[in-house]
């Protein structure tokens, strides 16, 4: 999940806590209009409608747990997957003739940052293809040794996205590089 | 906070995982008049023996609306970015964690500096560095020159102005 997800995830469960514990403090202090302070949390009125109710309300607060679940194992697995909308599988496109060139989005990413990683100044590169093939948008992350010449770096970087796209025929849509330079020796 | 927000939500959604599996199975067996793994006996007496002013409840109420603000505010105030953009025409980002300490070994390495700690904000779509030094007063320039020097190493663009606060090294009494 992006980080802009996880930001409107919490502000929706901040607000709910704020209208939650305002709303029951309210009616802590009689302030709330309608609530008695002195009535019990569960009054008696509302657990025997409950009973009567069952098997239907015992069957509504099942589904009710297994939609808490289930919304549960998707937000774990969102948490767990890598970021949003990465190609998985083959990048595929139709040529001008019949047929259709696929390719497998690893082994292209694999491809970019084997490139990438020739020039001595990078250490480690890493990269993601999000988006609709036959253009992409290509993220890529590139650690840089102390003693890299930054611009020579970027020459490189836009050579090697270069080479990917005559190569693969995939224009990328978007390009996003970001570097990571170690710290310069004492 | 973006930590916190993960490590929140992996959580979260735990919490939910387990919580929601529990309440289905439980209601479940209520349902078909089998035995449950959970005794709720406990939970109807308490809630049923509570009254909306009792200190406990006001308590929890309080709790809730206080964590629900400080998540609000968490949330809703403005981010340290974690990278700089560098160049709009090729995308090109740097980790603001990164330039800070280069920026920073930069400025140690004048003479007369014994300690530097360097801060870089966006302001207006400009670099905006602040230097935090420690060492002689007179070095205010060369430690300007060293980290317009170490921005145009790293290829960023050249800042509007560079904040240079020097205090001057404590004697020893």
């Amino acid at each position: 999940m992006s980080n802009a997800g996880h930001r409107l995830l919490w502000t929706v469960i901040a607000l709910l806590l704020v209208a939650g514990g305002a709303g029951a403090l309210t009616a802590s202090l009689g302030t709330l209009p309608g609530a008695d302070p002195a009535a019990v949390l569960l009054s008696a009125e509302l657990v025997d409608r409950w009973r009567r109710a069952a098997p239907w309300s015992t069957l509504a607060a099942a589904v009710a747990g297994a939609l808490f679940a289930l919304a549960g194992q998707r937000l774990l697995a969102r948490e767990l997957r890598g970021p949003d909308g990465t190609l998985r599988g083959t990048l595929s496109h139709p040529g001008r003739r019949p047929g259709r060139t696929r390719l497998a989005t690893d082994v292209l990413a694999d491809a970019l940052a084997r490139d990438l990683t020739g020039n001595p100044g990078v250490r480690r590169a890493r990269v993601v293809l999000t988006g609709a093939p036959p253009h992409p948008d290509v993220w890529i992350r590139v650690d840089l040794t102390a003693d890299a010449p930054t611009a020579g770096v970027r020459e490189h970087v836009r050579a090697a996205v270069r080479r990917f796209a005559a190569t693969t025929d995939c224009q990328p849509a978007h390009l996003d590089v970001t570097a990571r330079i170690e710290a310069s020796h004492p | 906070m973006r930590t916190a927000n993960r490590v929140a939500s992996l959580l979260l959604a735990t919490a939910l995982l387990l919580g929601g599996a529990a309440a289905a199975v439980q209601a479940l067996l209520l349902t078909l008049h089998r035995p449950t793994p959970f005794d709720t006996s406990g939970w109807l007496d308490a809630l049923s023996g509570t009254r909306w002013r009792d200190p406990t409840v006001r308590a929890v109420a309080g709790g809730a609306l206080l964590l629900g603000l400080a998540i609000l505010v968490a949330q809703l105030r403005r981010w340290t970015p974690v990278r700089l953009r560098a160049d709009e025409r090729d995308g090109w980002y740097l980790h603001r964690r990164c330039v800070e300490r280069r920026l920073a070994d930069a400025a140690s390495a004048v003479p007369g500096v014994r300690r530097a700690r360097v801060r870089v904000r966006r302001r207006g779509g400009q670099w905006r560095p602040r230097v935090r030094a420690t060492g002689d007063p007179a070095a205010r320039a060369e430690i300007e020159f060293a980290v317009h020097q170490e921005l145009r190493h790293l290829t960023a663009p050249r800042p509007a102005r560079i904040d240079v606060r020097l205090l001057p090294r404590r004697r020893p009494a």
